[in-house]
């Protein structure tokens, strides 16, 4: 028998023996910390634009170059200071950082929902049909997607931060798509699909009402992987300048800081701050997807310790 | 094992590989760029002029991108890179133009004068020129070009080809050190504009006992067993890749031999890729450059505290200097709202250039009221409209929301709920073009976005590659535009304004223009029968005629009334030069010529640079 899964049965005897219910996999302390962290920013960025101005992330609407309150030429007006256009950073980052995540959000809500549909296709029905989405998931995945995406981004003429996380669900759909696929093709063969096959249940039916359910787990950890990765290439796309214009995210933030010489002036806030808060988030995401990945692997689980 | 198999459960295809490579890639960033910063911390210990070493004998000069083609030096194919020498070193100019005194310098040419129906200008050389091969330099040389020009494809130099074919009827050989050209019309501007390095390169004249037969637009003209490139410049290249090109003094340079200038101190000329701001500072910082080539205001004040020697134009704010092309607000009068002046107006009444100018340009540059360069020449002009009232007039320069709102007002404009102004249900908007590469231009569109939102006029900027960008505006496929397609004029008015003559305006889908400029001319489709009847009145004048007054006033009031586009602010350029191996440099309170140190009139500089 392997060994984790032994030690996941004693563990759950020794707790049958202490008198105690098996604790619910949902209550994992990455999960519940990774989901503790993003919420928190949320919180923060919805509570900060009820009590502050969110209208000083324009241009032109805050002295220069301010150093945060702290630092000497700093002030209270502006907790966080301002950069070189007359933007506070404190709005900035109440804008921006929920429109990062929104960003994030869409990637992985249009890659998720190709992924499933494709993926369930490929596995379930095989043949063919499998070939296909095979041959082009895996040659998406050979794409140099950044490459390509700054070309797209250059052409688009107004850019928003729809616009953006369009484009990036665009390549963002194939590694969902094998990782579903490789799944279906395992559960295919189990008992219960085998008896819902015998029994004449349709096959839509039972790849969306059997096979689904079981794999929401395997979903949830993907669509926060998703999440974070469409984070990430919307970052990249910001730091080369080929993010939203107006709209505030915190890549753009740290792209108009390297384009002000941020780090030469020593305007650490300007790049800082906007840096911290994306390693937070990203910390969060990854939490909630370790997470998400022990409650879906009993081998992962029991391995935890 | 085959795709098929199921793949270890996991969160699919991003996985924590990839994820933390991701983030950890992400976090480098900063990190590396503050180390790279950090490099620059401190001037090199050979920061006092570093005794009789490689360096100190050398005069080193960044350019800002990798040189695609390091071994084409054909100055007529498209392509060539011309900020890497071959202007300031290897090509000499026939004269310059001095932006400080307005004055045209000989320099290979000796005098250039029109006769009196100004169709006609007869072009004296110096005597003693000679190539760097030591053939004579002589008007066969000046002819083969000229003609070369006239009948060569439009895509060759730099736009110069198709001038010449509009304006040279003919050109012959007078004598060994004369030419005559015969034009098809009245120019005054002839040498002007395309013989005296007006705006960083004038037509350059080529050896006809190299060229002679050969392919205009695939002839490299680099062999160094040949001592190819030849021109008659005191350098000669000495060594060319993507990122380092060195020029070495030619002790046989017939300037020296003819005794019209000494050698220059400079031994060699070097000029090496480096790509950011923070790059170029931090080596400058470390007196590894002797120039840089306009930064921003923030980072020169670090630069400058870190070394000393690093000094700009000017000792204070502005530090800069002003290039000559303009910085413009420029709408598309062919499309509604935008085509009524009113709401023109309404749009430069609520910009504030003050703002613009503090914010935008953090200090290092001033308001302009017309679309001129701050020169003494162009001054003349515009000090010219404020003595005749025009600015009362026309307050260009005043900010006003109220009238602004007022202007959008009487149009049926209300202002909704949210702020913005509706009209039949159709919300004010002005979506901005501006093109990616240059920083400075959407700065100040985001400036100029911020103040017509602060008056309920939706605006949004576009982003795009400088070609698309300058494209859109030939065919009128945009809205409005931070751009500087009036640029063209240095010391006299007219060539500007021309450029918004009514005969370049072409329907949208269609160019417009026929200038030389990037974007063609009258890109905002303008067409107004006064204006363009007094532009061509002073289009035959001599330079400097009185006469000229009159016509200017009434095109500017024209122009005013109608206002097509609006200065934004002056352009700057925020050169620095280190004076720790070289001293000499322009400067405000030295202005022998304009500063930038990669033209063809930068001769002048090289020329006049010591040993610190």
């Amino acid at each position: 028998m392997d060994p984790t899964l032994t030690r996941i049965a004693e563990a759950e005897i020794e707790a049958e023996e202490a008198g105690a219910r098996p604790a619910s996999p949902w209550r994992n302390r990455k999960l519940v910390a990774g989901a503790v962290i993003v919420g928190v920013i949320l919180v923060s960025t919805f509570i900060g634009g009820l009590v502050w101005d969110t209208t000083l992330a324009r241009a032109a609407t805050s002295p220069l170059n301010l150093p945060p309150f702290w630092v000497d030429g700093g002030s209270m007006d502006h907790p966080l200071g301002t950069e070189n256009s007359g933007r506070d950073m404190l709005a900035l980052i109440v804008v921006g950082s929920p429109t990062t995540l929104r960003v994030g959000l869409i990637v992985a809500l249009i890659s998720m929902l190709v992924g499933v549909v494709l993926g369930f296709l490929a596995g379930y029905l095989g043949g063919a049909v499998d070939a296909v989405i095979r041959i082009l998931s895996d040659t998406a995945m050979t794409i140099p997607t950044l490459a390509i995406m700054i070309v797209i981004a250059a052409y688009i003429p107004e850019m928003n931060a729809t616009t953006m996380a369009l484009i990036i669900a665009v390549f963002a759909w194939a590694g969902p798509t094998r990782m579903i696929r490789a799944q279906v093709l395992s559960m295919r063969e189990q008992g219960y699909v085998r008896m819902a096959r015998l029994s004449a249940v349709s096959d839509t039916e039972i790849m969306f009402r059997e096979m689904l359910p079981n794999l929401l787990p395997y979903l949830a950890a993907s669509f926060i992987g998703g999440m974070s990765g469409g984070i990430l290439a919307a970052v990249g796309l910001e730091a080369l300048g080929l993010g939203p214009q107006r709209v505030p995210t915190l890549g753009m933030i740290v792209s108009q800081a390297i384009e002000g010489s941020a780090i030469l002036r020593g305007m650490w806030w300007w790049w800082g701050f906007p840096a911290i808060i994306l390693m937070v988030i990203f910390i969060g995401l990854f939490l909630i997807a370790i997470g998400l990945d022990e409650i879906a692997n009993p081998r992962l689980r029991g391995a935890r310790t | 094992m085959g795709d098929d198999l199921p793949r270890p459960l996991g969160p699919a295809e991003l996985s924590r590989r990839r994820f933390l490579q991701g983030t950890a890639g992400f976090a480098l960033v900063p990190i590396t760029a503050t180390l790279a910063a950090c490099e620059g911390g401190s001037p090199s210990p050979g920061g006092e002029g570093d005794g009789d070493s490689r360096r100190a004998r050398t005069l080193r000069l960044p350019i800002t991108s990798r040189i695609a083609s390091p071994n084409l030096w054909n100055p007529m194919a498209p392509g060539m890179r011309d900020d890497a020498g071959f202007q300031c070193a290897l090509s000499e100019p026939l004269f310059m133009l001095n932006y400080e005194t307005s004055e045209i310098e000989p320099w290979l040419g000796e005098e250039f004068t029109p006769n009196e129906t100004l169709d006609v200008w007869t072009l004296r050389i110096r005597d003693g020129i000679t190539w760097s091969d030591g053939e004579v330099y002589d008007a066969d040389d000046v002819v083969f070009t000229i003609e070369l020009l006239r009948t060569g494809p439009a895509e060759i130099n730099f736009a110069h080809a198709i001038e010449m074919q509009k304006w040279v009827r003919s050109v012959r050989k007078v004598d060994p050190l004369t030419v005559e050209f015969t034009l098809t019309a009245p120019n005054p501007r002839f040498q002007l504009d395309y013989f005296s390095v007006k705006i960083f390169r004038s037509i350059v004249i080529l050896p006809e006992h190299i060229w002679a037969g050969q392919d205009p637009l695939t002839f490299e003209n680099y062999d160094p067993e040949q001592g190819w490139p030849v021109f008659t410049g005191p350098y000669k290249l000495a060594s060319a890749s993507e990122n380092l090109v060195t020029w070495e003094r030619d002790p046989n340079w017939w300037g020296a031999k003819a005794g019209f200038q000494e050698l220059p101190e400079p031994e060699f000329i070097e000029f090496e890729a480096a790509e950011t701001e923070e790059i170029l500072v931090a080596r400058a910082s470390n007196n590894e450059f002797d120039f840089l080539d306009d930064i921003t205001t923030g980072a020169y004040e670090t630069m400058h505290g870190r070394n000393e020697s690093m000094v700009s134009w000017n000792p204070d704010r502005p530090y800069s200097w002003a290039d000559p092309c303009t910085r413009l607000f420029s709408f598309n009068t062919a499309l509604a709202p935008w085509d009524d002046r009113d709401m023109r107006w309404a749009v430069n009444f609520a910009v504030d250039k003050d703002e613009i100018v503090d914010i935008a340009y953090e200090g290092s540059t001033t308001k302009a009221a017309m679309f001129f360069p701050p020169y003494e020449g162009l001054e003349r002009y515009v000090q010219l409209l404020e003595d005749e009232g025009v600015f009362e007039e026309f307050p260009i320069l005043e900010h006003d929301p109220d009238r602004a709102a007022q202007l959008i007002e009487s149009k049926g404009w209300t202002r909704s709920g949210d702020g913005y102004y509706t009209l039949d249900g159709r919300e004010l908007t002005l979506q901005i073009d501006t093109p990616t590469e240059a920083t400075e231009l959407s700065r100040y569109a985001e400036v100029i976005a911020e103040q017509l939102e602060r008056v309920g006029i939706r605006a949004s900027l576009r982003r795009l590659a400088f070609p698309t960008f300058a494209d859109n505006i030939k065919l009128g496929e945009f809205e409005a535009a931070s751009d500087f397609s009036a640029c063209g004029s240095v010391s006299e008015p007219w060539y500007s304004m021309d450029l918004y003559h009514q005969r370049r305006v072409a329907p949208v889908g269609q160019a417009s223009g026929g200038g030389a400029t990037t974007t063609g001319g009258n890109g905002v489709r303008w067409a107004n029968a006064e204006y363009s009847r007094q532009v061509d009145a002073m289009a035959s004048l001599p330079l400097g005629d009185p006469r000229i007054d009159e016509h200017f006033v009434a095109a500017a009031r024209e122009y005013l009334r109608d206002l097509p586009f609006f200065a934004a602010a002056h352009a700057k350029k925020l050169y620095s030069h280190n004076t720790t191996y070289w001293t000499g440099w322009p400067s405000r309170e030295d202005a022998y010529i304009q500063p930038p140190v990669v033209w063809n009139s930068s001769h002048r500089i090289i020329h006049n640079l010591q040993r610190a």
